[in-house]
């Protein structure tokens, strides 16, 4: 079952990584919202399922990137909300400079010298 | 960042533990979403159908989403999990070496550990098979002529006085010693251990009978009587037949009726509270007749504590009833009082002494063990950081690195936990054979609890040596260690961690080796000297008539008085000549209680001499005049009782040396008349004084620690009627028998014909304990020499693993200095200014342990003093302290040698050209 679903790309996987810790560092948030934000600030390009959003927030809760804690949503509903831990911070920090070598390289090779 | 990594682990524990949990959060979370979907769907106008069928559309397989937050947080661990248990065995396997060590070191700690806690277990956590047992108190009696402070036990009569009369207490009864008593009717006669106590017994600890019915409080033990058994003689005496229940046997010649049979694992307790069992328990009555004259203490009161009421509560009412008692019977209870203590108490007490220390001890070894570890985990990393390094830049996380070696030390661990738990089926038989007179011993192994215990066990010491290098590890700069050479600089940063681990582990074993070299002095002051009698080629056994009488005591029921047969000296008479024409034998003698077992006790005056305050104590036995020649014990001055000592004789006494040293001091005490009073009857004396005739050398009659003061009597010379319960010393006799050669030879031959002769003489008597006198020393200082050598086995694992310590360091020292040496070498150092470079270090740390050992040492030794069993050592002996930290200081040299010895090998060209 899992072995479709990284067939389907690392590259996604880690992609996926960042965007959540990025959104992240705007503040705390639940499940929903960061998949809204994503959603709505990627122009609906990356045309992902929602769901693929939570293994992948539980993932970096595992590790230590991100934090939960239960609380009350804007209409009294208990949601789950995450927030960045100070490791998150760093990792997205490493995570961006990584991202922004690997397009500017990516960039370089696709444009015709 | 170690708390990253103490929070995933913590998550995850938490994930396992919680996994109901877990799955709610997830169900609840992934809900939200939808609904959140669905209401923002229709917020867009689209039906309430449809929402929700499009919110799901786009979120995908929920069940499948579910799957992989459930596999982030088990699965993918379990994985690498294994990958580093995997890689993690493979390099152990590269070390053999190292990882033997660490494993041993750990087995050693974690199986000496868990064989002393599976006694402790046993013999303190495990419950009373009692109903309440915590409800359940003894009640001693303090008085006034014994001079050993401690307890007492009590006259029956003062148990229904104060069960009359109490407020505080449910029920109240009390249970008489556990004697060997003669079992007759059923084949062979045998000996059986017999114990009387108040037919309430049962009922007051709420133990319910298997078979039949425990006493009526109207039975009691007179002509015949009523006997419940234990399912260990129904067993092998009925076959556990249902069929016991009525029938007869004679219990020292009482006619006895089985009426119930007890549960198995029912067990009792003495007032001496041993491990001894009663197989026949009899009822005694507190309000019969016979007991009213408030004689004879040797019953211990047991009750059970009305709900709400206190101890002190308790022992305030007991204060109280014992004043009124004391209006009500003057003379008998002049200064007798009664102290309240728990039953728990009562009966552990001496197991703690004696386990505490061991717990102490073993819990030294596993610290030694774990500090030993930690050290070589320390030295390891070290060596490996370049290993670190490399994985590092290859893309581990600090995490990764951390778990790695944690993993590694959780394998060692579980491998060292594991063959300790092997190791401590080993300490347990060992400890069984100390504390086979506790009560609860045969409940010492290894069960669930105990297991759970090493589990523990094993688990923290795991992490304890397992963090620290782990932190280090993670803290490795890649680029400094990946520079060759860089471990020669780095080294004096932690050098100073491991010396002080060494210093500690050093202290720690000198502890140790004071408290076991205590013991050794304590246990050679007792074995060395003579016991004062010549112990090769006797042999003996014993012929105890039954202690209340039978057919050779004539008892009038509510007298105090009670008659002994004539029949009982002539019986003893006859078999000793019988036995002294038998082939082999030199001479026979008769004592009642051999020595070191002990003596019975009269309190003294010295006719003439003003009435002492406090009658001093002496060790009492009654003799044969042939007795001390053939124990050969030396005559110091006047004579040995002879068979003219009869009762129409002038009477007479023979007093040891320091009897005569302590009361006599400066007069001769021979010729002296002295008067001699029964010590478990208030106020009573002999008929008439003795004239001491005779000062014989001191014998260790009462235990081998020490000598008592001690009188003797010859058995032809006694009172023909004795006040109750004080004529047990002249029923009873043991035979020493003298060999003319090798006892071995004759003893088989010996044993039966003396059995044939009181078979002839009395059908129903037993012959016992047969013994040469010296395997009976042998046996009974054998729980002190186990004692000894379990300590020093321990004290020597913790030297043996204090050595491997500095051994370690000082090592380490050597290959990381390799290059300094060479230098050294090279610039004209001889070997022998090398060597002592090594071995000073070493000298030095173990050195400074040793101090901090002696200080720990004496720090401790109130609590060596009050739980070591020391005769004539003070727990602060300086001959002890020095002996053994002589012993310390040589084997710390000879672990520094060898590293020494190494260095000065190092040849200067390889150690300059490896750089």
């Amino acid at each position: 079952m899992t072995q479709k679903k990284s067939e389907t790309g690392d590259l996604l996987r880690d992609t996926l990584d960042l965007l959540i810790l990025k959104t992240l560092s705007r503040g705390e948030m639940h499940g929903y919202d960061v998949a809204e934000y994503i959603h709505e600030r990627s122009d609906q390009v990356l045309g992902v399922e929602e769901g693929a959003l939570y293994p992948a927030l539980h993932r970096l809760e595992v590790r230590g990137l991100l934090a939960a804690e239960w609380g009350m949503s804007d209409n009294n509903r208990r949601a789950k909300y995450y927030r960045l831990t100070a490791a998150g911070r760093k990792q997205l920090a490493e995570e961006t400079a990584h991202w922004k070598r690997m397009s500017y390289a990516i960039a370089r090779i696709l444009e015709p010298a | 960042m170690p708390q990253e990594w103490l929070t995933e682990a913590w998550l995850r524990v938490k994930a396992l533990l919680k996994r109901k949990r877990l799955e709610r959060d997830l169900e609840e979370e992934l809900e939200f979403h939808l609904a959140m979907r669905t209401e923002k769907n229709r917020a867009l106008g689209i039906a309430a159908n449809d929402a929700k069928t499009a919110a799901r559309r786009r979120f995908g397989n929920v069940t499948l989403v579910k799957e992989d937050c459930r596999e982030v947080w088990i699965l993918t661990w379990l994985e690498t999990l294994w990958r580093d248990l995997f890689y993690a065995a493979r390099i152990l396997a590269k070390s053999p070496g190292f990882a033997a060590v660490v494993i041993f070191s750990l087995a050693l700690g974690i199986g000496a550990d868990t064989a002393v806690f599976s006694a402790l277990n046993a013999v303190l956590l495990h419950g009373l098979p009692y109903e309440h047992p915590e409800e359940l108190v003894t009640i001693f009696s303090t008085h006034k002529w014994d001079p050993t402070p401690g307890i007492d036990l009590v006259p029956l009569a003062d148990v229904a006085a104060l069960k009359k009369a109490n407020h505080v207490f449910a029920d109240m009864g009390a249970i008489g010693g556990i004697g060997e008593a003669t079992l007759a009717g059923l084949g062979e006669p045998v000996k059986v251990p017999v114990q009387t106590v108040t037919p309430n017994f049962f009922t007051l600890v709420g133990v319910q009978p298997v078979l039949g019915r425990v006493f009526r409080v109207e039975e009691s033990h007179e002509d015949s009587q009523t006997v419940v058994v234990s399912d260990t003689l129904w067993k092998t005496k009925f076959h556990g037949d249902a069929g016991v229940l009525g029938k007869t046997f004679r219990i020292d010649d009482i006619v006895s009726t089985v009426v119930g049979v007890m549960p198995a694992g029912f067990k009792t307790f003495g007032p001496w509270f041993t491990g001894k069992q009663a197989d026949i328990w009899q009822p005694v009555n507190p309000e019969d007749a016979r007991y009213a004259n408030r004689v004879g203490f040797w019953i211990v009161p047991l009750a059970r504590l009305k709900r709400g009421v206190t101890l002190p509560q308790a022992q305030l009412e007991m204060d109280v009833l014992e004043q009124a008692l004391e209006k009500v019977y003057p003379q008998q209870n002049k200064g007798v009082g009664a102290e309240v203590v728990p039953l728990y108490e009562a009966l552990y007490e001496d197991s703690q002494n004696s386990l505490y220390p061991l717990l102490g001890a073993v819990g030294f070894i596993l610290l030694i063990g774990c500090v030993n570890v930690a050290n070589l985990m320390l030295s390891r990393t070290e060596s490996r950081r370049k290993e670190y390094s490399v994985r590092a830049s290859l893309g581990a996380g600090r995490r990764r690195l951390m778990q790695q070696l944690l993993v590694e030390s959780g394998l060692l661990t579980l491998l060292g936990g594991l063959l300790g738990i092997l190791l401590s089926f080993w300490g347990i038989h060992l400890l069984g054979a100390i504390s086979k007179d506790l009560p609860d011993a045969e409940n010492i192994r290894v069960n669930g609890r105990v297991l759970l215990f090493a589990g523990g066990l094993s688990l923290l010491t795991g992490l304890l040596f397992g963090m620290a290098p782990a932190f280090r590890a993670s803290r490795t700069d890649l680029h400094d260690a990946l520079r060759e050479g860089e471990s020669r600089t780095a080294t004096g940063k932690h050098s100073g961690t491991r010396y002080l681990l060494v210093v500690a582990e050093v202290a720690l074993a000198m502890v140790l080796l004071v408290g076991a070299g205590l013991m050794i002095n304590s246990l050679l002051r007792m074995l060395l000297p003579s016991p004062g009698f010549d112990p090769a080629n006797v042999l003996t056994m014993t012929v105890l008539f039954p202690p209340t009488g039978g057919k050779y005591l004539e008892r009038s029921p509510g007298k105090p008085m009670e008659r002994i047969s004539p029949k009982v000296t002539a019986y003893h008479q006859r078999l000793m000549e019988g036995v002294s024409a038998l082939n082999g034998v030199e001479s026979v003698g008769m004592i009642t209680m051999l020595p070191p077992l002990g003596s019975g006790g009269r309190t003294l005056s010295i006719v003439g001499h003003p009435a002492p305050d406090k009658r001093p104590f002496l060790g009492f036995n009654e003799v044969s005049p042939s007795y001390f020649r053939t124990m050969r014990i030396p005559l110091k001055r006047g004579r040995y009782f002879d068979e003219r000592d009869t009762t129409n004789a002038p009477w007479v006494a023979i007093i040891s040396e320091t009897t005569a040293n302590r009361y006599f001091a400066n007069e001769d005490p021979i010729g002296q008349q002295i008067l001699l009073r029964y010590t478990y009857v208030n106020d009573v004396d002999e008929v008439r004084p003795r004239q001491i005739v005779g000062v014989v050398g001191e014998v260790k009659q009462a235990g081998m620690g020490g000598v008592h003061p001690q009188v003797y009597e010859s058995y032809l010379q006694q009172p023909e009627v004795y006040p109750g319960g004080s004529d047990g010393f002249h029923l009873a006799g043991t035979l020493v028998i003298r060999t003319t050669s090798d006892v071995r030879a004759h003893a088989a031959d010996i044993t039966t014909s003396v059995k044939q002769m009181v078979k002839e003489m009395d059908p129903d008597q037993p012959v016992t304990d047969i013994s040469t006198m010296e395997d009976m020393l042998g046996e009974y200082m054998s729980r002190d020499k186990t004692y000894v050598l379990v300590l020093g086995v321990f004290a020597g694992i913790a030297v043996v693993l204090a050595a491997i310590g500095v051994y370690g360091v000082l090592s380490y020292f050597v290959n990381q200095r390799g290059r300094e040496l060479g230098i050294r070498f090279a610039l004209g150092a001889q070997r022998r200014d090398v060597f002592v470079l090594v071995a000073k270090l070493g000298v030095t740390l173990a050195g400074t342990g040793l101090a901090i050992g002696v200080a720990l040492a004496l720090g401790l030794h109130r609590f060596m003093k009050e739980h070591l069993r020391l005769f004539h050592v003070k727990a602060t002996d300086p001959a002890t302290y020095a002996a053994v930290g002589i012993l310390l200081v040589c084997i710390a040299l000879l672990a520094c040698y060898i590293p020494a010895r190494r260095a000065t090998n190092v040849d200067p060209m390889t150690a300059l050209r490896h750089e």
